[in-house]
């Protein structure tokens, strides 16, 4: 026994030193992951970007239901109502547009919440089941029905309209720049050319750049937070992104500001399949209806409306966009 | 097809980044393979000590959680090396820790009796390792070094995350243009094939050419 202990002494110290130096650094991993990817996003409702970004309940209650003569039989509107579910396509990450609260499991934000009032125009009820989709998976998920639409800031484009039906557009919004708060040399897109700049990955701005800065390199992050820390770190002299996302990591962070006016008009669409104009012509109707009624308006206000700067815009027209 | 005839130039570099971001961390990896595996194999205790922790830790990480961890907490520090070096450094030292694995097989396959009759007739250990143990080792290996480097290739793909435009960066580029996600996607993943294909075939042939038939 005695020997037994000897011999395995020293290897079990060893082994032990391995594996809590693995741990350790594994720890580490998550820490700094976490103080670094997560401080944008996790920090933007601890700052209370303008109250609870939840819609209040009385919007929802509100909110108009399809009569029964707007819902055929046999149209997709139809099969919705039955499952008494509408299933969507969106991200889980997008502050302020859709993003999965951890603490409820909950989806909020501006295309959670149209998503929401989608299916009670459906079905009477806000019930929605979200698909998590990429960037390159939006397409293909719709063409082949596995999601009912897609709310994702899915701009309207005529490449993917051969590819998706787009009801809408239902919000409009416009890539913008973010430097960094001491950084007093740029002052708008055009101050960019040459220089490196931040995009996200698979983002409007990595086809857009060329052509509003000629001659900048891109470098591209996966995510809003480890762009935001790109451009901190000095990656690149500014974060070309979305206004309203940069407007809400400004906002949570101190170290970025928002220069200069949009550059870019996206035209936000709902992706609907391709082959489906009854829906197509039933989610329009459906966006006129709240446009109309200021339910478009209070969802604007509770969501994105509390850090871009100025009034409630009006609501983009419905086929206003190419593609649409 | 047009997704992908119209992107050429865009899709070349990228594969262009892939390989370059291969090769350099094959031949890195394959470096700190050995290294590693001669560590674990040495008499002194501590230094067989470093290299058990270097292969634990670093095979028992995820590598996509190495390359934020190397790309975003570093610059905190001070230390912020350019994106594609940032990129071939983890990549080469996670990749090393299953060349070292691999490496150490082949070590194992070498009968005892080598190592004591070099040391027999006054080899030192370092020139027992260089004369006697490696050759042989080595060319019992190829194949899974081989599997190796081909999992390097698709672990290359992981650099996208943190802004390297490889193959799959531009393949998302050009599919955010053309919304033809299945053409695109078939496509890269056809190149990925090939190179893939080229680093098997040239396993086999070194396998066949320097493998020893015991």
């Amino acid at each position: 026994m005695s020997i037994f202990g000897k011999r395995l002494g020293p290897r079990r110290t060893v082994a032990m030193a391995a594996v809590s130096a693995a741990a350790a650094l594994a720890l580490a991993a998550c820490g700094s992951s976490s103080s670094g990817g997560g401080s944008a996003a996790g920090s933007a409702p601890g700052n209370g970007l303008g109250g609870s970004g939840v819609l209040a309940q009385s919007v929802y209650d509100n909110a108009p239901v399809a009569s029964a003569a707007d819902i055929p039989a046999g149209s997709t509107m139809a099969m919705i109502k039955q499952k008494g579910v509408l299933t969507i396509g969106a991200a889980l990450d997008a502050p302020l547009l859709s993003q999965q609260d951890p603490t409820n499991g909950k989806i909020e934000g501006f295309d959670a919440d149209m998503a929401k009032l989608l299916a009670k125009y459906i079905t009477g009820k806000t019930n929605v089941k979200t698909v998590t989709i990429g960037t390159q998976t939006r397409e293909a998920m719709l063409s082949s029905k596995q999601v009912d639409a897609v709310f994702n800031t899915y701009t309207i484009t005529p490449e993917r309209a051969q590819q998706v039906a787009f009801a809408g557009p239902y919000m409009s919004s416009g890539l913008a720049v973010a430097v960094k708060a001491g950084d007093n040399s740029i002052h708008s897109v055009k101050d960019l050319a040459g220089k490196t700049v931040i995009v996200g990955a698979n983002t409007p701005a990595v086809t857009e750049l060329p052509t509003a800065a000629p001659g900048s390199k891109q470098v591209a992050f996966g995510t809003d937070p480890e762009a935001v820390q790109a451009l901190t770190q000095g990656r690149g002299v500014a974060y070309v992104q979305d206004l309203t996302l940069l407007a809400s990591d400004a906002k949570a962070n101190p170290a970025i500001k928002v220069v200069g006016q949009p550059f870019t008009t996206e035209p936000y669409g709902i992706g609907l399949n391709h082959d489906d104009a009854q829906f197509k012509a039933f989610v329009n109707d459906w966006l006129k209806k709240i446009e109309a009624d200021g339910t478009w308006a209070k969802v604007w206000q509770a969501t994105l409306g509390s850090v871009v700067q100025g009034t409630t815009p009006t609501p983009p027209a419905i086929g206003s966009a190419q593609g649409s | 097809m047009n997704a992908l005839t119209g992107h050429l130039s865009e899709l070349g570099h990228g594969v262009v980044t892939t390989v370059e971001l291969t090769v350099v961390t094959t031949i890195a990896a394959l470096l700190i393979g050995i290294i590693v595996a001669i560590l674990r194999i040495t008499p002194v205790p501590m230094l067989r000590g470093i290299g058990l922790v270097y292969v634990e830790v670093l095979q028992n990480l995820p590598l996509l959680a190495l390359l934020v961890l190397f790309v975003f907490a570093l610059p905190q520090i001070g230390i912020t090396f350019p994106l594609f070096t940032s990129a071939a450094i983890v990549i080469a030292c996670y990749e090393g820790a299953y060349m070292a694995e691999a490496i150490r097989a082949g070590i194992n396959t070498v009968a005892v009796g080598q190592a004591e009759a070099a040391r027999a007739i006054g080899l030192t250990f370092s020139q027992s390792l260089r004369h006697v143990i490696l050759p042989q080792a080595l060319r019992a290996v190829i194949q899974p070094i081989g599997n190796i480097c081909i999992a390097l290739l698709m672990n290359t793909s992981l650099a996208a995350a943190v802004g390297v435009v490889e193959l799959t960066q531009a393949a998302n580029n050009v599919n955010l243009v053309e919304a033809q996600p299945i053409e695109v996607f078939t496509g890269a993943g056809i190149a990925y094939m090939l190179m893939a294909l080229i680093i098997g075939f040239t396993t086999g042939r070194l396998e066949r050419k320097l493998a020893i038939v015991r």
